[in-house]
């Protein structure tokens, strides 16, 4: 059976193959090129991060360690082949015994996929990619970069089974006039049953508009399911970051037949603040509010009641990717309320797979 | 039991490399910035050297653009790169020059913002 619903998603890919060589030749013959003619050569690159991670849900503490390196191989002018896996286990404190106990070592690859830069307005992608709905799960998902650790409840929707897509994507920015730029992705994924690379059967496309002087992004993200019930899946996200303050909010709202909701969280750096400035600017509190509504379907990655939760945490940034993080969080729903603390180290790290050049 | 006791001791290991290497490498950084600091503040004060074949016109204005593109190129750092992470330490050129084509497929950054941005972190 996965054997064939491996075969499906290759053949599925395979039927993309004339018409991706199509734009490939057609976007290569644009009069719009260089896009990457600086001159200074990409080195292959280790990057990646880690992270420890404790949390106490409703009283049961988790030990949560992860690591996610990030491989980044640049070929020639035009191309990167880029590829993330994740290492991580749940270690969990068994009734009758000592320590913290887990199961095995995790190991997924959640993407693998090759970018043609085709021309300053266009990328071609293809192999496995995550699934560009919304924001959170493309752009902000690495635990370095989240500024809580935990996922928002809506993050399942649209993203597809393992939040990733097997298939091709077309996307790119561009300077619209002086004050906006303007971005866009397209995309189509093949079913696949092969865990853990399995993905659904559906295409969609995100689209996004950046005020450059306010630094405001707004977009939206739509996605139609090829399989089963067929049906429409959209969502809105937004990004502000006022120039003039240390202070950002982010929100997203998406909805499906197997549920809706939103979260606001909005971030501020303590360092405007008059005293012990050295500390401060390396503090950040945060927030986040969000509700989840079920939908008329059920699901199986989704929560199976409404659930309301609210997280207050603190970051702060010892040096340049390096940050530890605590919060508090208490969740609300008919199954009933839930206390959840967090704690966190995270790192990312950069390692040049060659020769890095002068600094 | 051991085993898992066995991996979470490699776990918070692997957590104390990586922050002892940041450590060493925060360090590295702010010698390094303290010495273009200095560098800079001594080439501030002393004489302006003669170029030869550029006339003192030329030169300024080549200065002056420098500082315009190096200005907007840390502009739009900020501008993009904030608004999804916090923004990093400068790198190596070539690490830089790989990370910023990451970033322009990723966050979807134009290409002008990209190469002004690869001129500002690689100066």
């Amino acid at each position: 059976m996965l054997a064939g619903g491996f075969a499906y998603a290759l053949a599925a890919i395979l039927r993309l193959v004339p018409g991706l060589v199509l734009a490939l030749f057609a976007a290569s013959l644009s009069t719009a090129q260089t896009p990457d003619d600086v001159d200074v050569k990409p080195v292959p690159l280790l990057t990646g991060s880690t992270g420890f991670i404790s949390d106490f849900t409703g009283g049961q503490p988790d030990l949560h360690p992860i690591i996610t390196p990030l491989v980044l191989v640049p070929i020639g002018q035009r191309w990167l082949f880029e590829t993330r896996a994740t290492f991580e286990t749940d270690m969990v404190q068994v009734p009758g015994r000592s320590g913290f106990h887990g199961g095995p070592v995790q190991k997924e690859v959640e993407y693998a996929q090759l970018d043609f830069i085709a021309n300053p307005y266009m990328t071609v992608t293809v192999g496995r990619f995550l699934t560009p709905f919304g924001i959170f799960n493309e752009r902000l998902y690495p635990v370095w970069i989240r500024n809580l650790q935990s996922d928002p409840l809506i993050l399942p929707i649209g993203v597809g089974p393992s939040n990733a897509s097997t298939g091709a994507m077309v996307r790119g920015g561009f300077r619209a006039n002086s004050q906006i730029n303007l971005n866009y992705a397209a995309y189509f994924s093949a079913l696949s049953t092969v865990s853990p690379v399995d993905s659904a059967r559906f295409a969609g496309g995100r689209a996004g508009i950046f005020v450059t002087k306010a630094r405001f992004e707004i977009g939206g993200s739509f996605q139609h399911l090829l399989q089963q019930e067929r049906s429409n899946l959209y969502g809105f996200h937004m990004i502000w970051q006022p120039p003039a303050l240390p202070f950002d909010v982010r929100a997203e709202y998406a909805h499906s037949k197997s549920g809706s909701g939103y979260w606001v969280e909005p971030a501020y750096k303590l360092s405007q603040l008059p005293f012990l400035q050295n500390e401060l600017r390396r503090t950040q509190i945060v927030a986040r509010y969000q509700q989840f509504f079920t939908g008329e379907l059920p699901s199986d990655i989704l929560l199976p009641v409404a659930t309301r939760e609210f997280e207050f945490g603190l970051n702060y940034y010892f040096v340049d990717g390096l940050k530890a993080s605590g919060n508090y969080g208490r969740q609300f729903s008919v199954d009933g309320n839930t206390n959840i603390w967090t704690m966190a180290l995270t790192y990312r790290f950069v390692f040049p797979l060659g020769h890095a050049g002068i600094q | 039991m051991k085993r898992r006791h066995v991996q979470l001791m490699c776990s918070l290991g692997l957590m104390a490399f990586f922050v002892g290497s940041a450590i060493a490498q925060d360090h590295n950084t702010a010698e390094k910035a303290s010495g273009t600091s200095a560098a800079s503040t001594a080439m501030a004060a002393s004489p302006r050297p003669v170029h030869d074949g550029a006339s003192p016109a030329s030169d300024a204005k080549a200065k002056t653009d420098e500082r315009i593109a190096r200005l907007e190129g840390e502009k739009r750092f900020r501008t993009n790169c904030g608004r999804c992470h916090q923004a990093p330490h400068k790198f190596p050129p070539r690490v830089m020059a790989t990370a910023i084509r990451h970033m322009r497929v990723r966050a979807m950054i134009t290409d002008e913002d990209m190469r002004l941005i690869l001129q500002y972190m690689t100066q």
